[in-house]
């Protein structure tokens, strides 16, 4: 019975010994991998790190005006030009605001220019 | 009788049980890899430079400043063949100085040379391509401000170990170096708008050849800076300061006799003790004679006036007799109350001590009421007219998004911040300010043209510092705007003047028709001029 067991105990210091080494060696490809995954990712970290700065750049208020101003024609647009929910009429002919807020006493008088603005690069 | 074992048995039992041990423990350490510790490799520092700061972005999440990966170059001149031939290659790569790379390479007593800092990715591709042995690249980071001058003055600038060395780069320094590598510093700014104040106000100094100016545009509920501009300013992705530029934040860092806008608060102080009222009459006439002195008005006066055309026709002499019905002493706690008397701290590093007379007698009570004799930065004063406005509340200004009502104690009356309102409107619609009332917006505010200092004492009378401080919406402002020209010069437009009303208020105008649709603010209806035909 000891025989057995003996034999038992030396064949799965055997079998553990290969199997340690199998896992020892997974491991180490599998950190050379990890290493080499993580390198890919620091680098792609870093790429989007620098687009989205470029892009925040080139999509700064600044340029868009620009842009705008050089190739659409735009300017800035007066602000009475713009209105809100409720200033809008109601359907009808009394023509009286969606809200019954009372509205204040206009507090002046719209241009009809555009009023000019002034560019500045960055 | 138990047959004992022998020894053999024993050694068997005794290598058994080790053998166990052993097996056990490499479960244990299998177990606690695999379950208790998944990253051993470091995974959670992927992709951060060494000495990353966080980012800064605005109110809406924009980004204003980030550090890029960069890294800085060292070479082992032991390892190089040719020192001479090297140096020229790296040189050429980098932008290094050829002479000082070829000196350390030839200096045995140093085993690294520093070829390069703040590499970009392009230069370092230069670099590999060279092929040379013995070269090490350092990883690192640089600053980048993607709005470059436009923020330049209030972000400030980090030294080369990426320290912040002035503005919110400074002030927010420990924020930005302890915070989680994947989170950012969001502060109050609001990138439309300093975009917006900074082209007007920028345009406004080219057109009147000011010296300097600045602006800045603030929740009055908040303390929130949505903006603050300072020219001339400077590239601070270019650590190069020109002849043209500046690092000087003119709204925190330098203090000014503001000049007539000092008048809000002397009727906010003379409405609080009920020292007047709006319709009560004042004689102006040609001076005003206290002691040795004669207070004279900067423009023609009516004889008399109502303390209403006092603030809206910004008379010296009216404004005079005001201030000196409540006196020197009562006059000194209301200025301490707003916080005019101490340094203004907030998040920006920079800040300006006021200016003020160790005797404050009746003259210096006078002239103070019309803002001359008080030196106090801008920014300082922004916030004492924030809390005439606000319904009376003391409110400190803060660079960091907030949500949270932040005024503070109530400084004057609730009732008094409604009137002061309605007289400020006053001045917008029938005084100095009218070239600030623009089109669906009601604005109230006050100008202001203070003769500066000369260099060997007295006045220089045709040398200016204008301004002009506004709140919008008027009946509940939740905004103000501030704007500052120094030394501006007239033009043939306003008639060779330089004043206020005719410099300062057109350009919050403008300002505040550009801002306030982006900040929601609702309009009023508008009539609309018919074009002559």
């Amino acid at each position: 019975m000891i025989r057995i067991l003996n034999t038992f105990c030396v064949a799965l210091v055997g079998l553990s010994i290969l199997a340690l080494y199998h896992v020892s060696e997974q491991t180490r490809v599998a950190r050379f991998e990890l290493a080499g995954v993580n390198r890919q990712i620091s680098r792609e970290h870093a790429t989007i790190s620098v687009l989205e700065t470029e892009w925040e750049r080139v999509a700064g208020p600044a340029r868009i005006q620009e842009l705008a101003a050089n190739h659409l024609g735009l300017s800035g647009a007066p602000a009475v030009q713009m209105s809100s929910f409720e200033t809008l009429p109601r359907r009808g002919d009394d023509g009286a605001p969606l809200t019954n807020n009372p509205i204040a006493q206009a507090n002046a008088q719209a241009p009809t220019n555009p009023v000019p603005t002034a560019r500045r690069g960055l | 009788m138990i047959e004992r074992p022998t020894i053999y048995q024993r050694r068997m039992v005794i290598g058994a049980v080790i053998s166990a041990a052993a097996f056990a423990l490499v479960g244990a350490r299998l177990i606690d890899v695999t379950l208790f510790k998944p990253n051993v490799a470091g995974g959670d520092q992927i992709g951060r430079p060494a000495m990353a700061r966080a980012d800064m972005v605005d109110r809406n999440g924009e980004l204003l400043a980030r550090d890029l990966p960069v890294a800085d170059l060292y070479a082992r001149p032991h390892t190089l063949d040719d020192k001479m031939q090297a140096a020229r290659e790296l040189a050429a790569a980098t932008g290094a100085d050829y002479s000082r790379l070829l000196e350390g390479f030839n200096n045995t007593k140093h085993p690294y040379v520093l070829v390069a800092r703040r590499l970009t990715p392009d230069a370092q591709d230069r670099v590999m391509h060279l092929g040379l042995p013995g070269l090490e690249f350092e990883p690192s980071a640089k600053r980048f401000y993607p709005n470059g001058r436009g923020t330049a003055q209030l972000l400030g600038v980090t030294d080369p170990d990426g320290k912040g060395v002035s503005g919110l780069e400074q002030g927010l320094d420990a924020r930005l170096r302890e915070v989680d590598a994947t989170a950012t510093v969001q502060l109050s700014v609001d990138m439309r708008v300093q975009y917006i104040l900074a082209s007007e106000v920028e345009a406004s100094r080219q057109m009147f050849h000011a010296k300097k100016a600045g602006g800045v545009v603030m929740d009055v509920r908040t303390g929130e800076v949505l903006a603050m501009v300072s020219l001339p300013d400077f590239d601070p992705n270019f650590r190069q300061i020109t002849a043209d530029d500046s690092d000087h934040n003119i709204m925190a860092a330098d203090r000014y006799e503001l000049g007539s806008v000092f008048k809000v608060l002397t009727f906010a102080m003379a409405m609080e003790d009920h020292t007047t009222r709006p319709d009560e009459v004042f004689a102006i006439g040609n001076g005003y004679k206290i002691g040795k002195y004669t207070i004279h008005e900067a423009e023609h006066m009516p004889a008399v006036l109502t303390a209403r055309d006092v603030l809206a026709h910004s008379s010296n002499i009216g404004t005079a007799q005001i201030a000196m019905r409540s006196g020197p002493v009562r006059q000194a706690a209301f200025l301490r109350s707003l916080g005019l008397l101490g340094s203004l701290r907030s998040e920006l590093p920079e800040f300006a001590r006021p200016l003020y007379p160790t005797h404050w007698g009746t003259i210096e009570t006078a002239t103070i009421g019309f803002g001359h004799g008080i030196a106090v930065e801008p920014l300082a004063y922004i916030s004492a007219a924030a809390s005439v406005v606000n319904g009376g509340r003391r409110i400190i200004p803060t660079f960091l998004k907030t949500d949270v009502d932040r005024r503070g104690a109530q400084v004057i009356k609730p009732e008094t911040s409604a009137e002061m309102r309605e007289l400020l409107r006053y001045v917008v619609t029938n005084g100095t300010g009218r070239k600030a009332d623009i089109a669906g917006y009601d604005v109230g505010g006050k100008t202001g043209s203070a003769e500066k200092p000369g260099p060997h004492g007295g006045y220089q009378s045709h040398v200016l510092v204008t301004s002009f401080f506004a709140a919008f919406p008027i009946e509940a402002p939740r905004y103000i705007v501030f704007v500052l020209l120094d030394e501006p010069h007239g033009t043939k437009e306003t008639g060779g003047l330089a004043l206020a009303g005719l410099t300062a208020a057109p350009l919050a105008g403008r300002v505040i028709s550009r801002i306030a649709p982006l900040l929601g603010v609702p309009q009023k209806p508008v009539t609309v001029a018919r074009e002559n035909t």
